[in-house]
């Protein structure tokens, strides 16, 4: 982690410090080995099975098990890669009947898989500092990147190929910097085939590649270049999609990838805008009953997302949301920042728009997971330490993000591990950060948002001494009630068993949406005289 | 009280100098690590102005004293006075300040002291005539402990880094936890996790009386009251959180989630602590002649010692208990505080009886040490620690002792269960003499049980018995009670406690050799020894080790014996499910010190030294080992053909570590009992310095001196630079800078060999 060191020399291809973050990183990973799975290990052991057992064309018609294939080709390919090693090592592994099949093999096999592909993370993030203005600094967020709990705790507790992915992203983002934009839109195109929740930040991608490599700066056609990326792209889309167009399936595809049967929150509400309407309409209700005030109350709300179980939101008094709503929302947020991407096609403005882009979408989407958060957060990185602005959104929404993944996993061991490593985690990046970006503030309101802005980051922690201890103190709290009145009453418990979670989601929607609104003012308003680091590259 | 609680008058011109500093030493990466002796772990001194520039300075000096100018450097420079924000860089920051090199004529330290900005270590710089800076042993950069360090105390992390290294091992120990632990899923006994655990059950639902008693076949307690102790509170603990988890009798075999992270935990935190606080106290005061950055990264290598992660956060025991009691007892000794240190040594042997192992080095040491003190002190200090051992003795075993017990005799239940002589002379397969040689001779068929016993003693007895002598002939040597005066001073300035003056203490750094051949002789030789047990001598060569160069021969050693010992717990470790584990620690702890076995092997012929090709050896025949389990299972006729090739790989390197471990006692003998009696001529050096002192300073200074006679004389490194400043201010000109190291080295890793080139280099030229 010798980070100050100078540029490395040609001839190694990597640094000392660079081999110590990837051994830390790995031998982190495999302590984590044993460590609680969610469902999504079995749902990708189910795809292996399938993959591997049956032809092709059954791949989106399979139902044996619950989870069904739902994630476009290319990543149905990638399954069917990894399932060859899988059969050869454990052959139960690949058995499409085999279901919540946990052996030590499979555990070994499916995590180290994670750990591998997840080098492409790796080596992206090594190449964004070969070529970095500040290469201590990049080599600071390259490393915090890579070591990133949202990482360690989707990918390598969860179970998860989020690594992979956004390997191939920043691989792509890495294009743009270097100038091979039409690398850039492949790759994403590549990527879009992977998983097509990255369909997110596909506004920026497509005005920016429009605007600065199909146009001229004096807004000529560049024909080459469009047919170029067009045919390119076009090309990708045929190599995934091809067999099941030819099959006659891509009505079956498009309803397993694009199922619209889902509420508005997920059962965890992800901290966006939905999360604190919700939340509203909640204190709404209360209000209203404890009151008597008139409200048109809508009865099918009173019960439904207090709950928090999956299905559709209804609220009780606030109007209720539909799919077009939200759509139309965040288009219109959108818009506004491409239009500014539209008149400074740079690099730096491109990174800030698609950050935007995947920030509006996961602020106002329909049915967004809280995992999704990691769309912001990695292009928000390789912002950080532009200037002190853009550090503290960063700050702000990284430490919201985070802790919004702390519910993510629930049992007691991991519940604590992923705090503290959190926690080294954050400070590591922090300190050094901060002090390069430190900038004076400019006014008296500056200060007082400073100290606003402050004073919120450390209520996190008394958020989670109340998460910590809430299942601690109800515990006692019901034994010492059922020792009083001798009979067991549980609805009353079990009404509050989900205030930590809603405590959570609200107080970091506010920290999100307050970090939404920081960077699209800065975009939007920043000085263009200005020349920060990334800009001096075109 | 350490140097760096000392008040720091010069905090303004301090940071100024920093930001600059930190500008430079963005350009200029060599100079950081070129000064390795400026102002190293000392917030005293800021101003390095006689400090020569180093020489392989790579940069052009137009760079160092104006740098290209950075947008938020010129924006923030006015903010750092008003905001009193944190400098750029931190004060340890090596790289040398750009003031300072206009700033060394006189005139403009006088200028400068008259307005208070100067600091304190910057009027014992002007006094001094001309410093003569040694450059110290070349530092490899090698490990990535050490770049880690440097890169976090440059990118301002100094203060903050002992926490944030507290934190990543507590996460680091509680992922280890997730892993399964010793008889996880193995009714109808289960292991040690289930022998703790079930001790918490009994101590909290039975009389104090019958804890010794209760269904001995089944876990019964047959560890020291201490461990019952801590026991009964985590058991308190835990029946508070959930009764079922210590419900007795119904609770046995418990697996649940909870009931396990509150097991790991529970370690983690005794760990926390105990542990924590004896190991950065350790390398507060063993070291505090050492930079910062030394101590840091000693704290950093003692917590992630993988041996000791294994053993207690994936096997499941409470070792970091007892070894934390016995480090904190030689910080005790180490201060002085011989009293202190013999009741925590007391309550390490109190918690487990294992700490035994450490008692004929300790016993030693403090016997040693009242010989050195003579009749009167050393009688006194020798009835004193006596009545301190027997009373916290009695303590412990309080609830046996008739007022409290109903007959005398119930001392006997526990006795008996902690000394179990009536098993074999070793149970499983471990890496000492007698299994190793067990192959050839088959010990039980030959002789008796009752010879065998015997024949384990007398040869523990001769094993520990060079480092006894060693340690008295060296007390013997240094005695000081033939000289009235000195013992005046003595007494003078040993405050509170006469026994406690601790500049009587040049035996102090026989004390990890001593320790390590005692707990080692007992490891190979004694009676019933488990294989866990190679952490008791695991624990002075790690100490050791922790501030060690790495050209160094403890370097050599520390490194081969702690992966050795790691490897000669493998079989244990397979068993409870860690060998993940076992194999990514190990490759995180050599990355940390920057040691590469494979490369180690590459590199065997032409070989540097012999432990080179000892190693290399040693390691070749470890990874083969591994090699050969992993592809071939062994034959029907030998099951127990690996787990055998295991010992006989680790024994000899454990008999040449113990023989290593004579010859280190030895030598560092020899270097504290050289031809100076360096003892007098510090303490007329102490007296002379306070009658000289300006009123200003006099108070400081003495604080200054004494402390580093203390230290000087308790480590015997005090070729550092406090020592040499205040004997150059105190008698400027005179040749009476005798303070002279008696074993500098010790801890640099070279016991005594390179001692009389010191002793020559020290010599007021």
């Amino acid at each position: 982690m010798q980070l100050d060191a100078p540029s490395v020399s040609e001839t190694s291809w990597l640094h000392p410090s660079e081999w110590d973050i990837l051994v830390l990183s790995t031998v982190i990973k495999v302590l984590l080995f044993p460590a609680y799975r969610s469902t999504d290990f079995e749902v990708h052991r189910n795809w292996l099975a399938i993959t591997h057992s049956l032809p092709i064309s059954q791949w989106y018609y399979d139902t044996s098990s619950q989870w069904t294939l739902d994630y476009p080709p290319f990543f149905a390919y990638f399954e069917k890669i990894l399932s060859i090693p899988a059969s050869v090592i454990d052959p139960k592994i690949v058995d499409l009947n085999n279901l919540n099949y946990d052996s030590w093999s499979i555990i070994l096999y499916q995590r180290t898989t994670v750990i591998i592909t997840e080098l492409v993370l790796g080596a992206a993030l090594l190449k964004f500092i070969r070529g970095a203005v500040d290469p201590p600094t990049q080599r600071v967020i390259s490393a915090s990147l890579f070591l990133h709990p949202g990482f360690l705790i989707i990918d390598h507790i969860h179970f998860q190929y989020n690594g992979f992915m956004f390997g191939i992203l920043l691989w792509s983002i890495l294009m743009a910097r270097n100038g091979n934009k039409l690398a850039s839109g492949i790759l994403f195109a590549v990527l879009l085939n992977f998983k097509h929740i990255y369909m997110y930040l596909a506004p920026a991608y497509f005005i920016y590649l429009l605007r600065s490599f199909c146009l001229s700066p004096s807004g000529q056609v560049e024909i080459k270049n469009f047919l170029a990326l067009a045919n390119a792209v076009i090309a990708i889309f045929i190599a995934s999609l091809a067999p099941f167009a030819l099959m006659g399936q891509i009505h079956q595809l498009m309803s397993r990838l694009f199922p619209f049967t889902r509420g508005l929150n997920h059962a965890y509400w992800a901290p966006n805008a939905w999360a604190l309407i919700t939340a509203a309409d909640r204190v709404l209700l209360r209000y209203a009953k404890s009151t008597g005030q008139i409200f048109h109350i809508n009865m099918a709300g009173v019960s439904s997302t207090s709950r928090g179980l999956v299905g559709d939101t209804v609220f009780a008094v606030l109007p209720n949301i539909k799919p077009l709503h939200t759509f139309t929302i965040t288009i219109a947020l959108q818009s506004i920042v491409l239009i500014k991407l539209w008149f400074h096609p740079t690099y730096k403005s491109f990174l800030t728009a698609l950050t935007l882009c995947g920030y509006s979408s996961y602020l106002f989407g329909w049915h967004v997971h809280e995992k999704a958060v990691l769309l912001i957060l990695v292009p928000l990185s390789l912002l950080a330490a532009e200037r002190h602005a853009y550090f503290r959104t960063f700050v702000i929404a990284t430490v919201a993000g985070v802790f919004s993944l702390f519910p993510l996993l629930f049992t007691p061991a991991e519940s604590v591990i992923e705090v503290i490593y959190s926690i080294v985690w954050f400070a590591l990046l922090y300190i050094p950060l901060s002090k390069r970006v430190y900038e004076f503030p400019k006014s008296l309101s500056y200060v007082i948002l400073d100290v606003l802005e402050k004073l919120y980051l450390g209520g996190f922690i008394f958020l989670q001494i109340f998460v910590a201890s809430f299942p601690v103190l109800a515990s006692w709290n019901l034994r010492r009630k059922i020792e009083e009145s001798g009979n067991l009453n549980t609805s009353d418990s079990s009404a509050m068993e989900f205030l930590p979670l809603m405590v959570t989601s609200v107080y970091c929607a506010i920290g999100m949406v307050w970090g939404f609104m920081r960077l699209i003012f800065i975009y939007l308003n920043e000085d263009t005289t200005y020349q920060g680091q990334l800009s001096t590259i075109q | 009280m350490t140097m760096a609680d000392f008040p720091e008058p010069a905090s303004l011109s301090r940071s100024k100098d920093a930001q600059q500093s930190s500008q430079s030493s963005h350009s200029i990466p060599g100079s950081s690590s070129t000064s390795t002796y400026a102002s190293a772990g000392n917030p005293l001194v800021i101003n390095t102005h006689n400090i020569r520039r180093p020489h392989h300075q790579q940069s052009p000096s137009s760079e160092i004293i104006a740098p290209t100018p950075r947008r938020h450097l010129l924006e923030s420079n006015a903010s750092h006075s008003w905001l009193h924000t944190p400098p750029l860089s931190p004060v340890s920051s090596r790289g040398i300040s750009p003031t300072s090199t206009r700033a060394t004529s006189p005139h403009s330290h006088l200028t400068r002291g008259t307005n208070g900005q100067q600091s304190f270590g910057s009027i014992m710089e002007l006094s001094a005539p001309k410093l003569t800076i040694v450059k110290v042993a070349h530092t490899s950069e090698s490990g990535m402990g050490r770049r880690w360090i440097r890169w976090s105390h440059k990118r301002g992390m100094r203060s903050s880094l002992i926490a944030l290294i507290f934190l990543a091992c507590v996460f680091l120990k509680l992922s280890l936890g997730l892993g399964s632990y010793s008889g996880e899923n193995t009714p109808p006994m289960y292991g040690d996790y289930e022998a703790q655990r079930h001790w918490m059950e009994i101590t909290i639902h039975i009389p104090i009386h019958q804890w010794y008693k209760y269904d001995l076949q089944y876990w019964g307690l047959d560890y020291p009251p201490l461990t019952a102790y801590v026991s009964w509170i985590c058991g308190i603990a835990a029946h508070s959180i959930n009764p079922t988890w210590v419900a007795l009798d119904s609770s046995r075999g418990i697996e649940t989630a909870s009931s396990k992270l509150f097991m790991r935990a529970s370690v983690v935190v005794f760990d926390a602590l105990i542990c924590v606080p004896a190991l950065l106290l350790f390398s507060r005061t063993w070291f505090s002649t050492r930079s910062q950055r030394t101590q840091d990264l000693a704290f950093l290598l003692l917590m992630l010692h993988p041996a000791l992660l294994l053993v207690d956060f994936g096997h499941f025991q409470y070792n970091s208990i007892m070894l934390g009691l016995t480090i904190m007892a030689m910080n005790f000794f180490a201060t002085g505080q011989d009293l202190l240190g013999a009741v925590s040594f007391v309550l390490s042997l109190g918690f487990k009886q294992m700490a035994l192992y450490y008692a004929p080095a300790i016993g030693s040491y403090l016997v040693a040490k009242c010989v050195l003190l003579g009749p009167a002190n050393g009688g006194r200090l020798f009835v004193h620690l006596a009545l301190t051992t027997v009373a916290t003795f009695m303590l412990l075993f309080l609830p046996w002792i008739p007022p409290f017990s109903a007959s005398p005799l119930l001392i006997l239940d526990p006795i008996y269960r902690i000394f179990p002589f009536a098993r074999g002379l070793f149970e499983d397969k471990v890496a000492n003499f007698w299994c190793a040689s067990n192959v050839v001779m088959k010990w039980k068929k030959w002789a008796d049980q009752e010879i065998l016993v015997k024949a384990a003693a007398v040869l523990t007895l001769l094993g520990f018995l060079p480092s006894v002598i060693v340690v008295g002939k060296a007390a013997w040597d240094l005695k000081v009670w033939n000289e009235p005066a000195a013992t005046k001073v003595v007494e003078s300035n040993g405050e509170s406690e006469p026994e406690g003056s601790s500049s009587h203490t040049q035996i102090l750094p026989l004390l990890p050799y001593a320790l390590l051949n005692s707990s080692m002789s007992f490891f190979l030789f004694s009676f019933q020894v488990h294989e866990k047990t190679i952490l008791l001598p695991l624990m002075p060569l790690m100490l050791l080790f922790s501030g060690a160069t790495s050209d160094s021969e403890v370097y050599s050693w520390g490194a081969l014996g702690s992966n050795v010992a790691v490897f000669s717990m493998w079989p244990l470790l397979k068993k409870d499910g860690l060998a993940l584990s076992y194999f990514s620690l190990t490759l995180l702890w050599n990355r940390l010190i920057g040691h590469d076995p494979i490369k180690l092997i590459y590199t065997a012929f032409p070989f540097n030294s012999y432990v080179h090709l000892f190693s290399a050896g040693v390691y070749a025949a470890v990874i083969s080992l591994h090699l050969l389990e992993l592809i071939v299972a062994p034959p029907a006729r030998y099951p127990d053909l690996f787990p055998v090739l295991n010992v006989l790989i680790s024994t000899p390197v454990f008999v040449c570590l113990w023989l290593w471990s004579i010859k280190c006692c030895v030598q560092v003998s020899w270097a504290i009992t050289g031809p100076l009696a360096f003892g007098e001529a510090e303490n007329e050096h102490s007296k002379r310095s306070s009658t000289t002192l300006s009123d200003v300073n006099e108070r400081r200074f003495s604080f200054v001196a004494k402390s580093d006679r203390t230290r000087a004389a308790s480590l015997g490194h005090a070729r550092g630079k406090r020592v040499r400043r205040s004997s150059t201010h105190s008698a400027t000109g005179s040749a009476t800078s005798t303070a002279i190291p008696p074993s500098s080295s010790v801890f640099r890793g070279n016991a005594g060999s390179n001692f009389v080139e010191e002793r020559v280099r020290a010599y007021p030229e």
